[in-house]
This record gives structure tokens, sequence and C-alpha cells, in this order.
């Protein structure tokens, strides 16, 4: 079983490197539970996403993976009869809190959806939109930060003769990565990803996880994934979910390679999910 | 053939025929309506019609001009005041209030408004506001036509807005956007063209109006631009002159309408045309 | 904690705050004016009741239920003697018999445009309805009163009244002479004016079949008319009478096309090529010319069209609503 597991993570290119140092933690979960109504869909959760590190979330469909990721930034305000109880802390900040400034947090903790989700205007106005918000800054030094932005999105080069055209106008894979560039824009401290490589083709896809990648050394990435692979390349830490609850988390080396759960192993070896 | 398969067969090609012969009836009536309204409108057209006022009794000279500027005046007012609070009530319903019980009961009162005669709308403006202000006037007009506007740019918005995908609206609240700004900067970004759609709508269907303005408005002989008074207006100096026996006012009934259908065929289509746009995109 | 770097410098949160707050107002004012724009719908509404009970009010006191089964109208009498039931009999005797003819070739058009027509013919035929839909009023009055009348007057008419002449029953409803101004002509322009609400409802109602069902009809053997009457019109049954409803409910408060061509007569006779008048066409030909009792009569008919519409558009809602949340599942 465990042979298995090796070859396939070797074939998925997991960093051989040893363990990263323990990172300071970024976000804390502790004894978080969420409700949808009644449905009682995270149950008891605990975790940290360590500072520029990445922590993927892997699990069978509807294991509570990206519930959990939209508790980080709140995005289930948006819809009623939704609560989240237990303690969830970014920094010294509780995002839980009930008084807390929700457009500040969300400005803090980013986020990049499944489906490309440009705005209907320019893919300059895409960029420069996000930052207007909050600062009030010259035209060239605009003209600067959506340059910047877009090279963090590795966009840049496609896009510079063109950042009149329509949002809209790029390929899927493009498109993704400006919604990751718009993100970077506003500087936030952590950026998550929901299974952002979904809709995208493998080429896309590499181009979007080595920018994940690189994007660690200046933030603190969650990412939520059904791709085992992709999990293995990118993250440092990977959390295995299952029914609501948190059944493991480790160095994703070990996660790959010597689970410690029998459901973990069964589920990296593809017996269900 | 067996027997009963050919009955069958026989009522099928029946009811056929009858469905067809029922689409060319529509059809025709549309035809002849636009036939008679051309040909008997256009041999009224001329510069006149735009540059001299409503002629009085008997006369066989002048035109249309005060109608025209107070039906443009008064549909526009009516525009510029129900359009407003059609949005920003369809917004409401869209965005807001989308798990309300307050919505649902307001989508179904704004069902029966739009659907309702536009002659209570005009006793009501009566009622409301030509008696307290003691007289027929402009502004009374424009209000029975604000508030016809209202469900119709309301009914147009709130379905609009509920195509806009949600992950934009997650998307644009991910980055830290206040509520009323995903509103204002995408979601009306995203609906633009089905929202322009839904004010042209309301616009083609008040520039005919003329029930609400009989007793509001009311109309008169002169040129006049003050919204305290009674204003000349198409739909009510039309009616005012397809009753009269007087050959040239009836001339001047059917400039007029032809005038009117041409603005409101103008914008029904205007309006599709852009509602498919936005559904090719 | 942040690593610092090129992309992250000087901005901290504390900036945020500050922009954001800016923002907080904005916010807070444009929650409040979408939500008193949505209630200024109920306002409306409420608006118009008590409008129409304050100025019925001082006829509801003179004439009380009396009013209903009064045939007189004689508002210049002294005391005016004021009843609605010639206005509330051509109001549902014109609306019947437009429905009678815009509900079957409405129908047609639907199923013709749904079922049996070219796909390149599709659009234009559907536009051209819809246009018909836009055409105001008051065109197809004047139409009616220029065009139409004299025509039925001349030909459909005098050929009617000949054929049952001497039938019983029939013969009393077709009975002459011909005129210019009558309820059946009234309710053949009623008929046109209602018939794209028919069809463009049915035709959207009709897009809710379950492409399955009909291909399953198809499969065992169905005509294109057997499908339709087994399947698509059990299917959308609750639809189909919610859209007749709603045009029903068109039909009894239409006033411009009406009121040329009906006759303004408040005295009710059997046959339907005989003048007559509805509440809106009485309305809207005498309010402007009426004063006090005279005035408040006619805003007592206003009443009880406005009650009666409500209802018909209000069962028309609930039976569309019906079958919008079987579609949903």
């Amino acid at each position: 079983m465990s042979e298995l597991s090796v070859s396939m993570s070797a074939a998925g290119g997991l960093p051989q490197a040893p363990v990263l140092p323990e990172a300071p933690a970024k976000v804390t979960v502790r004894n978080l539970n969420f409700y949808y109504g009644e449905h009682h869909a995270l149950k008891n959760i605990n975790l940290t996403l360590g500072a520029n590190r990445v922590t993927a979330f892997i699990g069978p469909s509807g294991c509570g993976k990206s519930t959990l990721l939209r508790i980080f930034n709140r995005m289930y305000d948006l819809y009623p009869g939704q609560r989240a109880t237990g303690q969830l802390m970014l920094d010294q900040t509780n995002i839980l809190d009930g008084k807390l400034d929700l457009n500040l947090l969300r400005a803090r903790v980013g986020m990049v959806f499944q489906k490309p989700t440009p705005f209907p205007m320019t893919i300059y106005e895409n960029i420069a939109f996000g930052i207007r918000l909050y600062e009030k800054i010259s035209k060239s030094e605009m003209d600067d930060r959506v340059e910047k932005a877009l090279r963090g999105g590795a966009l840049w080069n496609e896009v510079k003769d063109k950042l009149n055209a329509s949002g809209l106008s790029l390929s899927g894979g493009q498109q993704q990565r400006l919604c990751i560039a718009r993100t970077v824009a506003v500087r936030p401290e952590v950026i998550l990803f929901d299974e952002p490589c979904s809709a995208l083709d493998p080429i896309s896809t590499a181009k979007v996880e080595e920018l994940i990648q690189e994007l660690s050394e200046n933030y603190t990435i969650a990412i939520v994934t059904h791709n085992m692979q992709q999990a293995a390349r990118v993250s440092d830490k990977t959390a295995f979910m299952y029914l609501g609850e948190l059944i493991e988390f480790d160095d994703t080396s070990k996660i790959f390679t010597s689970p410690s759960d029998r459901r973990t192993q069964d589920y990296i070896t593809g017996r269900f999910g | 053939m067996n027997p009963i398969y050919s009955r069958r067969r026989r009522k099928d090609f029946v009811i056929r025929g009858l469905c067809m012969a029922a689409a060319a009836f529509g059809v025709t009536w549309l035809a002849l309506i636009l036939i008679t309204l051309l040909y008997n409108g256009i041999a009224g057209l001329n510069l006149e019609i735009f540059v001299a006022d409503t002629p009085p009794p008997g006369s066989t000279e002048g035109g249309l001009r005060n109608a025209i500027v107070g039906s443009i005046i008064m549909t526009v007012l009516g525009v510029g005041i129900g359009a407003p609070l059609g949005l920003f009530a369809g917004t409401y319903l869209a965005e807001y209030g989308r798990n309300d019980k307050l919505t649902s009961v307001i989508r179904f009162i704004n069902d029966i408004l739009l659907s309702a005669p536009s002659i209570i709308i005009g006793l009501f403006i009566y009622g409301a506001v030509v008696v307290p202000m003691r007289g027929f006037s402009a502004i009374a007009g424009s209000l029975a036509l604000a508030v016809i506007v209202i469900p119709v740019v309301l009914r147009t918005t709130e379905d609009m807005l509920l195509l806009v995908p949600n992950a934009l609206r997650e998307a644009a609240s991910a980055l830290g956007l206040p509520r009323s700004l995903v509103i204002k900067r995408i979601a009306y970004r995203a609906a633009r063209s089905g929202l322009i759609t839904g004010v042209l709508l309301a616009t083609a269907r008040v520039a005919g109006e003329t029930a609400p303005l009989l007793f509001t408005a009311l109309s008169n002989q002169f040129f006049s631009l003050g919204l305290n008074k009674t204003m000349a207006n198409l739909p009510v100096t039309i009616n005012n002159f397809v009753q009269s026996p007087y050959a040239y006012w009836k001339q001047l009934a059917w400039s007029g309408a032809l005038l009117i259908t041409i603005t409101v065929l103008a914008l029904n289509i205007g309006a599709r045309i852009l509602g498919a746009e936005r559904t090719a995109k | 904690m942040a690593v610092q770097s090129d992309i992250i410098d000087d901005a901290g949160p504390y900036d945020r705050a500050k922009a954001l707050s800016a923002f907080k107002l904005g916010d807070v004012t444009f929650y409040w004016i979408t939500r008193l724009s949505a209630i200024s719908v109920l306002l409306i509404l409420g608006g118009i009741i008590v409008s129409l009970i304050v100025g019925a009010f001082p006829a509801i006191k003179e004439y009380g239920l009396s009013f209903l089964w009064t045939q007189r109208w004689a508002p210049s009498a002294d005391p005016p003697v004021l009843g609605a039931l010639g206005p509330m009999y051509g109001t549902l005797v014109t609306s019947f018999i437009a429905m009678l003819i815009a509900i079957p070739v409405g129908l047609g058009i639907a199923i013709f445009l749904t079922e049996l027509c070219p796909q390149w013919l599709r659009r234009p035929i559907g536009m051209a309805i819809e246009l018909l839909a836009g055409i105001p009023s008051i065109i197809y009055g004047m139409w009616g009163f220029f065009v139409l009348g004299p025509f039925l007057a001349n030909t459909f008419q005098p050929f009617m009244i000949k054929i049952f002449d001497g039938v019983p029953v029939l013969g009393a409803i077709f009975a002459g002479p011909p005129s210019y101004l009558s309820l059946f002509n009234s309710a053949l322009i009623l008929a046109i004016m209602v018939l794209p609400f028919i069809t463009s409802i049915s035709v959207d109602v009709f897009k809710t079949v379950p492409p399955v069902l009909k291909e399953a009809a198809y499969g065992v053997g169905c005509t294109t008319w057997e499908v339709v009457r087994s399947v698509v019109i059990p299917y959308t049954r609750v639809g189909v009478i919610g859209g007749v409803m709603l045009a029903l409910g068109r039909a009894l408060g239409e006033t411009m096309a009406v009121t040329f061509i009906i006759g303004n007569s408040f005295r009710i006779s059997g046959s339907i090529f005989a003048p007559g008048t509805t509440i809106s066409a009485a309305i809207a030909s005498e309010f402007a010319e009426s004063d006090g009792l005279h005035q408040s009569g006619l805003i007592l008919l206003g009443l009880l069209l406005f009650v009666l519409t409500f209802f018909v558009l209000a069962a028309a809602r609930l039976m569309l609503m019906r079958l919008e949340k079987k579609a949903g599942n």
C-alpha cells in the first residue's frame, strides 16, 4: 500500500526536499463547528495555517473542505441560515467576531474561485478597481501597481499590449491568473484558493501551480483541491477531511507516504472519493 | 392504411392547419394596422407638424409641435422619476432581500400593478395630486406615467440582476468591497444592457399611454412649458381629434398616431436587440 | 509577521480601515434607498386603494349597494341617479367575447410557434406578435373607429344578423341594426390586443415542458396534436390558465381601445351589435367634465374595476407561480 502511494507521489513530482521548519501560525482554528441551518457541516476542526506556507485541503466531495475555506474570509455571511462556532484567529484578530468589519477582513484574506470571475471591465480596470478602493494614488503609480500585480499573476507578458481589452476576452487560464493578480493587487496576507484549476486545461494548471508556489514566498496560502497530485506538488502541509471532520493534518510528504489514518490511506490510494 | 390511424392523421392535419391560420390571423392584424397607419399618417406628415401648434376648431392649418414637446417632457419626467425608483426597488428585491418575506409580498403586488388598468392610475393621481393641487398639471401627468414605469423597471431589474452569477458577487466581496459597491460597480455593470432594456421598454409603454393623462395633465391647444399647468400631449390630442367633426383634425390625429407608433415600435425593437445582445454574450 | 518584500511594502491595514470607513455611510444609505424604493410599491398600492375609497365615499353613502343593480345613469338629473349595471355588463360581455376569440387563436399561435413553425420563421413571427403587444392602445381604438368599425358594420354584422334571423336566443344576440359602435366591435379589438399576452405566456410555459416527456410521447407514435393535447397542455395547464387570466385582467381594464367604438350607451341591450359601455370607457369619456356626486360615482366605478381586476390578476399570478415552482423542481 505504501509502495503504491510512493510511486504515485513520485509521478506527481512530490518535492523530496527536507520538511521545512515549523512556521509561525498565521491562522489558528480551534474547535470550529459550522452549520447550514440544522445541518452540522463541520465538526470540531483544529489546525493552523503556517505563515508563508501552502496548506492543501483534500477529501471527497461534500467533506466540508470548501466550507472551511469560506469561513476564513466569512464568505458564508452573504447567505442566511449559516453560522460558525469556535475560535478562528488571523494573527490577533478573531475572524468570527460578530462586530468585525468583514470588508477589512476580506481585504486581508483574498480568495480565488473555482471558475475564473473576471469583472465585466477592462483588464487594467480589473486590477485597478480593487486598489482604488483603499488607496488614492496617481495615474503613474497606478500603472505601476497594475503592472506589478499582473507580473505577480504571471500574466504581464501576455496582456501588456492589450490592457484596455475586456477581461472577458482572455482565455480561461489567463482569466484565472487575472483573478489571482487582482487578489494580489490589494495586498492581502492570506490567499484562499478554492479548486482554482478545476476549470483549466493542463498547461494553464501548471502555470497556476507554479504561481502558487511563488506566491507562498510572500503570502500564507490555503488551497482546496480535488486533485491529489496537485496537493502533493504545491503544498507544504495537507489536511485530509472526511464527512465534516478533519481526519489528518500533517506535512504533505508524510500524508502522501505514510498516512497514519486508515481513511487517509484509502483516499489517497483511490479506494474512494 | 389502418382506419384509426388515418383518422388521427386527418385530425392532426386539420389542427395543424388551424394553428397556422391562427398565426396568419395574428400577423395579418399587425400588418393591417401598420399599413392603414402608414397610408393615412404619411399623407399629413410634413414640416408643419413639427413647427406649428395645434389648430383651433375648423382651421385647416397647424401642426402638433406643442403636443409633441409636451409628450416628450412628460415622458422624460415620468421615466426620470419612475425608472430610478423601479431600479432601486428591483435592486432591493434581487440583492438585499432575496430571502425576505417582504420581497415576495412586494414582488406579488408589483406584478399586479404591472397589469393594473392604467385608467385606475389616472384616478389615483387625480385624487392624490390634482385635487390637492387644485388643478390639472403636467407634473400630475408625469407622476401618473411614473407610477406606470415603476413596476416595469422593477420587474426587469430584478430579473436581470438575478441572472448575474453569484460567483461574480462573491469574487467582488472577496476583494473587500462593501455590499453597495458590489452592486453598483459589479452587478449593475454585468447587467447593464438588461437594465437599459427595462428602461426602454418602460419608456415605450408610457410614450403612448393615454388613459392616465386624460384627467391629470389634461391637454390644451397651446404651447407651454409650465409644469404646474395643463400641458398639451400627443395621446390626449389624438383622443380629442379622432372624435371631432373636422377633417383636418382627423388628419392630424392619424399623423400623430403614426409618430407615436413609430417611436414606440423603435423603442421596443431597440430594447429587444439590446436584450438579444446580452443573451448572446 | 508577514514577510516584507517588493509587493508588500508600506500599506498597512490601518490605512484600509480608514479608506473603508469612508464607504460605510454610502453603504447604509444605499441599502435604505433601495429598501424604501421597494416599500414604495406597497405605498402605491395603498395610495390607490385609499384615494379610490375616499373619492368614491360620497357615492357609496348616497347609493349604497343599489349602485350595483341600477341600470339608469342620469348624472344631470336632480338628484343624479347613478347605477353601475350598464358599464359592468358591458365590461363583462366585451371581455368574455374577447377571450372567446383570443384564447383559441392565442393558443393556436403558441402551438404553431413551439411545435410546428420552421426555425427560421420563429423569430419574425414571434417578434410580430410581440410588437402587436407594444402598439399603444389608443392606436387600436383609432383604428377600430376609422377602419374596423365601418368594415364590420358593412360586412360581418349584416351577414350574421341575416343568418340568425328568427333563430331563438341567437337571433336576439345577433340582432340588428348593424352599427359602427358596438359591444362586438369593442370585443374584437380587445381580442386583438390581448392575443399577444396569451401567446407569449403560453410560449413561455410550453417551453417548460421537459423534452423527454414530449420525446416519449412522439416515441409511442403520437401525432403533433396528440402530444400537445395529452402532454404539453396537461403539463402546463396552470400556467396557461394564468396567462389567460392575465389577459382577462388586461381586457377588463382596457380603456382607450374601447372608448371610441363602444358607443357610450348605459342602456343594456341583448344584442352584441348594439352600443354599450364599459367601466373604463365611462370613466374616460365623462370624468374630466364631471363634478360632485357624478364624479364620485365614476370613482366608485373605478373602485369596482380595481377590485375586479385585482382578484383576476392575483389569481393569475398565483397560478403562474405554481407552475414556476413545478418547473423549478
